[in-house]
């Protein structure tokens, strides 16, 4: 839509097809399940079939006795210092878990024991054999039975349930809702769901006895932050742990944090002194891997006569599972999603109450979109209904409120510094790309005929990036900046290193043509290396938080920015010019006014270390660069509009189109960016309509293969429009936001919204997601029946 | 999700199929696509000893057409070879209704007809179309041959009249009634899922165009497909007209007893059997008039 003066040659701008995709598209990939470890045996968890007990004692005999098994081993062989999350938030209760069970098994799927044998299959056929014997207590499997007071505790030593009870009020919520003209309240459930990578999680742990290193191949998002707990667990210097990080298949957040099955595999190697590798299956994987996005919320917003949003009061209370995990806590779903609750709009009071407590469930770590999905998905559903309410049009009340083009930088009223944006472009984008005015007449057409069809807007704003600032202004405690460092071989070839590994998002191109464009060389000379922990700079947090491409591209792009200085400089003196005339782009480095006065890379790199001539006019010609970077906070922005119809007999939702218009700012990649928005608007899809991990009365898990966990495909999703508007961040290098989460925010509110739109002669008040078919099917049957009575 | 450890037979004859089954008894399981069973097997729900794949007997395989009209399939033809075959879809539109919806094209093109029935999953399109097609199964085992009609086949959730010896080895589809129509419709979460409800409709005429025969049948409703009761009675002699689908459609909802889980309510599958009923007799209806396809 808009475009930005760049520099015609430069790549940042370019669909450059990925780097990595000759390899991953033809199979050539090499996963976790492709590594060779001489001498691996193959470790498999014997889990937790009840969801709340006292272990009495665990038999392993039979198990040991079996052909093939190496050890069965339980928390008594293998102590080891329990994992704990690492937030900073007053008030906030900790909650160690143990990478094995010691005597108090909290959810299904816990891991009691590891069974080590020299085949997998062995290993679950042992695990067959190993009998738990366990005192069942009452299971705790929702938040009011976990905040009854007569309710059994899950971590007796703190006395309840809960792990946060809290208030983030900004301005004077209550007294503006006393004098509102209008208020409207919701009740909104946000049921559980998973990331569901497509590769589940592993790990290969390789304890070598004769120099106490251990070497660890894991799927990690975050391979410093696995060493750092790894390190503390197993009481280890971090510079006696090597993480590796090889091809994976996906992980939406659900890889961040250390998990008890790798510690507990690393205790194993160690214990054993032998290599030892863990493939979680698929069952386990939606099981006992962290889920996500359970979150219970009553909003209350408050409206001026002429339709002014003024105040909003929310109640939100987030379902942890069985431990606050030691990635981002309970509160990654409640505190962080109150944070956002103003989204675009210009509500200066917003009063929020927050309570988190433990479960008997799997524990919730960050999936994407994190607790902004839900918080996000109330308020854009409670904006509609006051719409319907009042007779105006759900579009317009919404462009009505939102922060205008010349309000940037905006200070929302929970502290979030909004840099720049295009909030009310990306509305009157989507509005065009929908035909939303033709649409509405083509919806009264089709009413006639009895075919119901809605459409839905969400507007989104997103924290991307999270330096220090953007963390402090989500009142997080989470450090974020980043080391990169560069390096030009003697060749001429440049090595990018990082901590920020690839689960799919394609930083092996993007990352290269930030570095490319810095240094002025070509992109096929670059090459980025982020799997390694003893090879790459510390990245304290790795790839989350949208915040790659801001960091360590950021980084990146100015230790790239340094080297095309020095190269400059060695240019100037191959050249007998002046630094100051002297251009380096492309990989050749010329002489302003002299394009024939040139020297290329491969040139000037070798000049950089074996010249000793060199040396008189640049005593130290180092093409090593190390760059820091903590970025300011910066958010991006735009607008999901879904269009569907409902069969209303049956209660069927189809979705026939989904808008997505984006603004991440500077856009590195537009073809990854488009897979980023892609990949999360499905998953948005299936966030509206279809995931739900469903638990019995009892804490067990009932969702627990893709029969009944059911995820969206290309037959639920229709092709995705996308658009793009830019509006740089004044703040980060080159302009860059984050982008991939906001799909996934706001596109379950799209797709409900148009859901609610299309069943608007029924009166149906969507409460819960994913929305349950059968209950659209009601209102229409029970409409149908008054209408038949009326007669 | 490992399976226990099995053996793996791989028979080129029937007979020799057959003795293998009657050598392991019940510890062993013949593999027909494996498009159910050995899902199975990954979670250990089932745990053959060994498992006796019929995909190398070239008889199991391949469809015909008898000179009374009448379909002859061999058990181990896949979905998608049926799909794909216009002699069958055209002459059994049923068929061509239901198979494009069995799971996607890679289940298809591995999953077979006789797999399919003998799994006998009670909310599979299969069973419940060879119900309502008044199919007859012929089955062979060690004393000889035997043909069971589906109304005797399926005799509760996974459980068919197959005896541990015995293999499916073909499936008999009487020709369709001369001014006979028939349709399948089903509503699954998303496509490819097992159906929340399918329902099966057959109308036959007579020379004066009222309804002779009507035959509804539906896929998760209960243990087995479904043959909804009473329903002759209610539509002999009757004009093939919109009101008598609606009192069918209700009375087919009214009939059956489905169960709950975690994709619909016995409620909803109760309404949606009711909306399903009524469509798919609209759609037999219309192709009776030469309309819809």
């Amino acid at each position: 839509m808009i475009a930005t003066d760049r520099d015609e040659a430069a790549l940042v701008g370019q669909s450059i097809p990925r780097n990595e995709d000759q390899r991953l598209v033809r199979g050539r990939g090499r996963y976790l399940a492709d590594v060779v470890v001489p001498g691996c045996l193959q470790a498999v968890f014997v889990r937790s079939s009840i969801a709340h007990g006292r272990v009495r004692s665990i038999d392993t005999a039979a198990a040991v006795a079996l052909d093939g098994v190496v050890a069965v081993l339980t928390v008594a062989d293998l102590p080891h210092v329990p994992l704990v999350d690492g937030v900073q938030i007053d008030g906030l209760r900790r909650t160690p878990q143990s990478a094995l069970v010691h005597d108090h098994v909290r959810y299904v799927g816990e891991p009691v024991a590891i069974v080590v044998a020299t085949t997998t299959a062995m290993a679950e056929d042992a695990a067959d054999l190993v009998f738990v014997d366990c005192e069942p207590l009452q299971a705790i499997a929702d938040v009011d039975q976990a905040m009854d007071p007569d309710a059994p505790l899950l971590f007796p030593e703190l006395g309840s349930n809960c792990v946060y009870r809290g208030a983030r009020d900004h301005g004077d919520a209550e007294r503006v809702f006393a004098g509102a003209a209008h208020t409207f309240t919701k009740s909104f459930t946000s049921h559980r769901s998973a990331a569901v990578p497509m590769e589940t999680r592993g790990c290969i742990a390789d304890f070598d006895s004769g120099s106490g290193r251990l070497e660890v191949i894991s799927g990690t998002q975050s391979p410093h932050l696995l060493r750092r707990k790894l390190a503390v667990c197993l009481e280890l210097g971090e510079h006696h742990i090597r993480v590796l990080v090889p091809d994976v298949g996906g992980a939406f957040g659900q890889k961040i944090p250390a998990s008890p099955e790798e510690v507990a595999v690393a205790l194993a190697s160690r214990h054993l002194g032998r290599p030892v590798r863990w493939i979680e299956d698929r069952r386990e994987n939606l099981m006992a891997a962290p889920h996500a996005k359970e979150q219970r919320i009553t909003l209350s917003l408050a409206m001026d006569a002429d339709g002014t949003f003024l105040a909003l009061k929310a109640d939100i209370v987030g379902d942890a599972g069985a431990y606050s995990f030691n990635s981002a806590s309970a509160l990654i779903e409640p505190y962080v999603g109150a944070g956002l609750l103003p989204g675009v709009y210009r509500i200066r009071h917003v009063a929020a109450a927050i309570t988190a407590v433990v479960t008997n469930k799997s524990p919730i770590a960050p999936y994407r979109g994190v607790g902004w999905t839900a918080t996000h998905s109330v308020r854009e559903l409670l904006i509609d209904e006051a719409a319907r309410a009042l007779g105006m049009d759900p579009v317009a009340l919404r462009r009505r409120n939102m922060v205008g083009t010349d309000d940037f930088p905006y200070d929302s009223a929970t502290g979030m510094h909004y840099d720049s944006g295009s909030y009310v472009a990306c509305l009157d984008t989507a509005k065009e790309l929908t035909g939303y005015e033709e649409f509405r007449r083509r919806q009264a057409a089709l009413r006639d005929e009895g075919r119901y069809v809605g459409i839905g807007f969400s507007p989104y704003v997103e924290p991307t990036g999270w330096g220090s600032e953007g963390a402090q202004q989500s009142a997080w405690s989470f450090a974020s900046h980043d080391t990169v460092r560069v390096e030009v071989q003697p060749s001429g070839h440049v090595l990018v290193f990082c901590g920020t590994p690839s689960q799919g998002q394609g930083h092996a191109t993007t990352l290269a043509q930030v570095v490319a464009d810095a240094v002025g060389v070509t992109m096929d000379g670059v090459r980025v290396i982020a799997n390694d922990t003893d090879a790459t700079p510390v990245s304290i947090a790795g790839t989350r938080a949208s915040r790659v491409a801001v960091i360590t591209g950021g980084a990146a792009s100015r230790a790239g920015a340094t080297l095309n200085r020095r190269l400059r400089e060695v240019a100037a003196a191959l050249l007998e010019a002046d630094g100051q005339d002297v251009t380096l782009s492309g990989g050749v480095a010329s002489v302003v006014g002299s394009p024939d006065t040139s020297v290329t890379i491969q040139q000037l790199a070798a000049a950089a270390y074996f010249d000793p001539a060199l040396r008189s006019r640049i005593p130290e010609p180092d093409l090593v660069v190390s760059q820091f970077l903590d970025p300011k906070a910066t958010y991006s922005n735009g607008m999901i509009a879904a269009i569907v119809e409902v069969d209303v007999e049956t209660g069927q939702v189809h979705v026939d189109d989904l808008v997505a218009v984006e603004d991440c700012g500077t856009i590195i990649n537009p073809a990854v960016v488009d897979g980023q928005i892609r990949g999360a608007v499905a998953q948005g899809v299936g966030a509206a309509l279809l995931e739900r991990m469903v638990y019995s009365d009892q804490g067990q898990p009932q969702s627990t293969s893709f029969v009944d966990y059911l995820l969206p495909s290309t037959t639920e999703v229709p092709p995705i429009r996308i658009a793009h508007h830019c509006s740089p961040s004044p703040y980060t290098v080159n302009g860059v936001k984050g982008v991939g989460e906001s799909g996934l925010i706001a596109t379950p509110a799209a797709v409900a919204n148009a859901v609610a739109d299309a069943m608007g002669p029924f009166g149906v008040v969507i409460d819960e997601l994913p929305i349950a078919g059968g209950r659209l099917a009601d209102a229409f049957e029970v409409d149908a029946a008054v209408t038949a009575g009326g007669q | 999700m490992k399976p226990n450890s099995f053996a793996l037979r791989t028979p080129d004859s029937l007979e020799e199929a057959i003795g293998m089954l009657q050598e392991f008894g019940d510890d062993a399981k013949p593999l027909a696509g494996g498009q159910s069973l050995v899902p199975l097997m990954n979670f250990r729900l089932a745990q053959p000893e060994v498992l006796v794949d019929l995909s190398r007997i070239p008889v199991l395989t391949g469809v015909s057409h008898e000179e009374s009209g009448a379909l002859r399939v061999a058990a181990m033809t896949t979905h998608r070879a049926l799909e794909m075959d216009a002699s069958v879809t055209t002459s059994w539109p049923m068929l061509g209704d239901a198979l494009p919806l069995i799971g996607h094209v890679g289940i298809r093109n591995r999953g077979t007809l006789g797999g399919s029935l003998v799994h006998a999953d009670p909310a599979a399109e299969l069973p419940a179309v060879c119900l309502a097609l008044d199919a007859r199964m012929v089955l062979q085992g060690g004393t000889g041959t035997r043909e069971v009609p589906a109304a005797d086949f399926f005799r509760s959730y996974f459980t068919t009249a197959v005896r541990p010896e015995e293999i499916l080895t073909h499936v008999h589809f009487p020709p369709p009634g001369q001014r006979s129509g028939q349709a399948w419709l089903e509503i699954a979460r998303r496509h490819g899922d097992f159906a929340l409800v399918g329902v099966a409709a057959t109308v036959t005429l007579d020379p004066s165009g009222v309804c002779q025969d009507v035959r509804l049948v539906v896929a998760g409703g209960g243990a087995t497909p479904v043959m909804v009761p009473d329903v002759v009675e209610r539509a002999s002699g009757r004009q093939p007209q919109p009101e008598l689908w609606n009192e069918l459609a209700e009375h087919a909802g009214a009939a059956l007893s489905p169960a709950d889980d975690l994709h619909a309510t016995a409620n909803d599958r109760r309404r949606l059997i009711r909306v399903l009923t009524r469509r798919a007799l609209t759609i037999v209806a219309d192709r009776l008039d030469g309309r819809g396809a």
